[in-house]
């Protein structure tokens, strides 16, 4: 018997374990769908393995040996001498944070009794699709697909990932000896995490944004505030900078990502793919082909999990016969540099160019009792509202746990709340949640903590 | 992607109820070329196409109604084909969806402030679950929010209005979820025998308008209404004089015309009639302008085609003008301006095939004149019992602004001029 003859029928086959794929199968399983999740790797995708994960480890680890170099620590009587640290420990402790993360997402899966094949699949027909593991090949004909195959680092023409010389992020993350200086090419919240990382190590970091802006569409007095930041923990930073012109090797390159779905036959079943390769979708994360699903970065949105994730449950709810859509009012962004900047809505500028009258608050972070506390007050609270019936439009926020605090405002958000309904409830103090308070009543005209303009 | 809004179409126009779209998804559609038909206040509107382009989507379907500034329909013009990206994007975008839905890609408009329909995520979601656009939901909520209660209110209203789905795209499966139809049979132990359904029918279009508009003059208005009877024989044989010449000039001579023509003189003489009252600021407003409203009935319910600047009009520029205005009102063809803005209505109640009636006023008027059929009656005069051709008249005011005693002379005047139509030479210029 020749096992590629053998047919396994399955209520919904999931391309791809990331974040998009196994929730999306976790969810179908909770629906009582049978359910088959394919992936050439562990569960957990590039999010867990190579990406957010990862670097947000590395983050947290090295600002704490950031912390311990700082002359407040002196100021508060703490004097922390001979203090060093091991890159390899580092990893090796990054890398038990993904391994107890992925052994979480295993057992998910397996309790929910979803059929994990190690393999890559691709569509023979609109029913079928064939899947190459090690253990040979499968056929799966299947009632519904969802594909959640990610995206990979977009190629740059005259370069080539090598790992050494030209990297990628997720390459850059698992260097295994630190370089004496980094070139990083990009202007996109990865480049500039990736540039906190490496020179919070002592690594000689600079930074080629190749626009005139770093992170496109943040508030500009926030993105001035966070490159103070970078600029003093050392970072060079060149706008306007080609590729090309980048000559400073090892490089890293977050210069965008490509969908990853050219080896998955959609030709060969009709399922519509645009023009920058991502999979073309409806607001149910319907294909072209209706019983075919797509989510996440495959299908050439933004590549953020947390999209991924929404559209992974949106898409296994639809397929059970849910009428559900994804259409998030606003889609939360966090930087985990120094200081953190997290962003939700429109900036001032947006809300005004999208045709509303504003209102704008504001509230720095040097007034606000916990960020004394905490030793940061290089920050604010920006709040965008709209003039007519005060309902919060935006919230952009730069200092410690802003990506964290940045939920509060999307709640606020896409419940319709008003700046009186911010400036109403009651907040624990001191706490960094009232740099809220204060920017709402800010923009009302009578924040307490600050003294009113003109 | 471009956006059409619902224009302004005419005075105090907030909303119009889409009758009819003349053009599907997909379709390429010309400039100009007639799109939709929408039924505002009073008139059945024609829109034609602002673009050149194809039809990508129609956000407000037959039947439905929509406010000044919503999307009606999306267009893709051959600048941006190839940037109708599903919507995946909304969100990514980093940007409110609902906001960006709304947002045209020209520049934004400066009219009015946008607002977003304020809606918790969970209603969002339930509005979707049930097909329902929440840019129509009225909210019940006096700060404009929409809750979960108001979009099962809307879908129930909706289910009410029509046996079909109104939702599009959705996915296969669809039926499994499918509720069951709702139980109209009482369980076994009672009677077999199945009761009597009476079939409710929602108040839309013009019938709704009718209604409202009623509504609100009977609840502002103090109504009362004085009668009388006038003698029309004058009348009628004036007519009689007139018709051959006038039809010689094309024009049929009705009694409606010349019922006008000896309208705006008294109207000037009492110039009480030809007012309103401003409700907010208590004032009277003694109206320059005679525009004599003209009810009228068409197929779908009543209408009041205006007669503008009567008082300028000669009797036969009055007469070819009813005559359009009234076939105009019958097909729906009327624009708003000559639906709108009279100062005094008159109600030929004799042509709807009624003796009499009392009519109610069309507000913010004060008064409206029905006029009967002409028919022969027995009256009594100098003693003895002889036929006359009468026409009853039913005179409705605003109590508020107008006595019984200036109602009363008001009818007499107008009894006299009719009965001795002569008379208007006087003040002929």
């Amino acid at each position: 018997m020749v096992v590629g003859d053998v047919t396994t029928a399955v209520d919904v086959l999931v391309l791809g374990a990331g974040p998009g794929g196994y929730v999306a199968a976790i969810r179908a399983a909770q629906l009582g769908r049978h359910v088959t999740l394919v992936d050439p790797g562990p569960p957990g995708g590039t999010c867990l393995h190579q990406g957010c994960i990862p670097l947000k480890a590395l983050l947290s680890a090295t600002e704490r040996l950031q912390q311990t170099r700082q002359e407040e620590l002196a100021a508060m009587g703490i004097h922390a001498e001979n203090v060093s640290f091991d890159w390899a420990k580092m990893q090796a402790w990054k890398q038990s944070v993904v391994d107890r993360l992925v052994e979480g997402v295993r057992r998910l899966v397996a309790g929910n009794r979803i059929e994990y094949v190690h393999g890559t699949g691709w569509f023979m027909n609109a029913q079928e699709a064939r899947v190459e593991g090690e253990h040979g090949s499968h056929r799966f004909k299947f009632e519904h697909c969802i594909i959640a195959t990610g995206a990979g680092a977009a190629p740059v023409p005259g370069l080539s990932y090598d790992g050494k010389q030209v990297l990628t992020p997720e390459q850059a993350l698992i260097l295994p000896e630190l370089p004496a200086a980094l070139d990083i090419a990009g202007d996109d919240y990865i480049a500039l995490e990736l540039a906190t990382l490496f020179a919070r190590v002592g690594v000689k970091v600079k930074l080629f944004s190749p626009g005139e802006h770093l992170l496109d569409g943040v508030d500009p007095a926030a993105l001035r505030l966070l490159q103070a930041g970078l600029r003093k923990q050392g970072v060079q930073m060149t706008s306007k900078a080609a590729i090309e012109s980048v000559t400073g090797r090892p490089l890293v390159i977050s210069g965008g990502i490509c969908p990853r779905t050219s080896g998955l036959h959609l030709d060969a079943v009709g399922v519509e793919v645009s023009s920058s390769g991502g999979i073309v979708v409806n607001a149910m994360q319907q294909s072209s082909v209706p019983h075919i699903y797509a989510v996440g970065d495959c299908t050439g949105g933004r590549a953020l999990a947390g999209i991924a994730i929404k559209q992974a449950k949106v898409a296994a709810e639809a397929l059970t016969g849910q009428r559900v859509q994804f259409a998030p009012l606003v889609t939360p962004l966090v930087v985990h540099t120094t200081p953190e900047l997290a962003t939700v809505g429109y900036t001032a500028e947006e809300a005004a160019h999208a045709g509303y009258s504003i209102v704008t608050g504001r509230f720095p972070l040097g007034a606000n009792g916990r960020a004394l506390t905490l030793g940061a007050d290089n920050g604010a609270a920006l709040l965008v509202a709209n003039a007519d019936d005060s309902v919060l439009l935006g919230a952009t926020l730069v200092g410690p746990r802003a990506g964290d605090l940045i939920e509060q405002a999307a709640l606020a958000i896409e419940m319709g709340a008003t700046l009186t309904d911010l400036s109403e409830i009651l907040y624990a103090h001191p706490g960094l949640s009232e740099t809220l308070l204060e920017g709402a009543e800010d923009a009302l005209g009578k924040a307490v903590h600050i003294l009113a303009k003109g | 992607m471009q956006e059409f809004k619902l224009p302004d179409l005419g005075e105090g126009m907030h909303e119009a109820e889409v009758v009819q779209w003349l053009i599907k998804p997909g379709d390429t559609i010309k400039l100009d070329q007639t799109m939709v038909k929408v039924e505002t206040d009073k008139a059945i509107v024609e829109i034609p196409s602002p673009v050149a382009g194809r039809v990508a989507e129609i956000r407000v379907q037959d039947g439905q109604v929509a406010r000044v500034g919503d999307v009606l329909v999306v267009f893709e013009t051959p600048a941006n084909g190839d940037g109708s990206k599903p919507s995946t994007s909304a969100g990514a975008a980093g940007v409110p969806a609902a906001v960006q839905a709304s947002t045209s890609s020209a520049a934004p408009q400066t009219t009015a402030a946008k607002q977003r329909v304020l809606a918790a995520p969970a209603v969002r979601k339930l509005a979707f679950e049930l097909g329902v656009d929440l840019e129509q939901v009225r909210p019940s909520q006096p700060n404009g929010r929409v809750t979960i209660e108001d979009v099962r209110a809307y879908a129930e209203q909706a289910k009410v209005a029509s046996s079909q789905p109104a939702s599009p795209a959705l996915p296969a499966e669809r039926k499994e979820t499918v509720q069951p139809a709702p139980q109209l049979i009482a369980p076994a132990a009672q009677k077999p025998e199945q009761p009597i359904q009476d079939e409710r029918q929602p108040l839309t279009g013009l019938r709704k308008r009718i209604a409202e508009h009623m509504e609100r003059s009977w609840h502002i208005i103090p109504h009362a209404t004085a009668f009388d009877e006038v003698d029309g024989e004058a009348l009628a044989s004036l007519r009689e004089a007139l018709k051959p010449a006038a039809e010689k000039r094309g024009v049929r001579l009705t009694y409606i015309p010349l019922l006008i023509k000896l309208l705006v003189p008294l109207l000037k003489e009492f110039p009480s009639f030809n007012a309103s009252l401003d409700d907010e600021r208590r004032e009277i407003i003694f109206k320059r302008s005679y525009h004599i409203g003209i009810a009228t009935a068409s197929p779908e319910g009543l209408l009041v085609p205006v007669l503008r600047n009567a008082d300028r009009l000669t009797l036969l520029e009055i007469a070819s003008n009813v005559e359009r205005l009234v076939e105009g009102a019958r097909k729906r063809t009327l624009s708003l301006p000559e639906l709108s803005g009279s100062t005094f209505t008159l109600n030929n109640v004799g042509s709807f095939g009624g003796s009499s009636g009392t009519p109610i006023i069309n507000h913010p008027e004060v008064a409206i004149l029905a006029v009967g059929r002409l028919q022969d009656k027995a009256v009594v005069q100098q003693g003895a019992v002889i036929a006359r051709p009468m026409m009853p008249l039913a005179l409705s005011f605003d109590h508020r602004v107008i006595d019984g005693a200036m109602a009363g002379a008001f009818l007499a005047r107008f009894k006299e001029l009719v009965e001795n139509p002569q008379q208007l030479m006087l003040d002929m210029v």
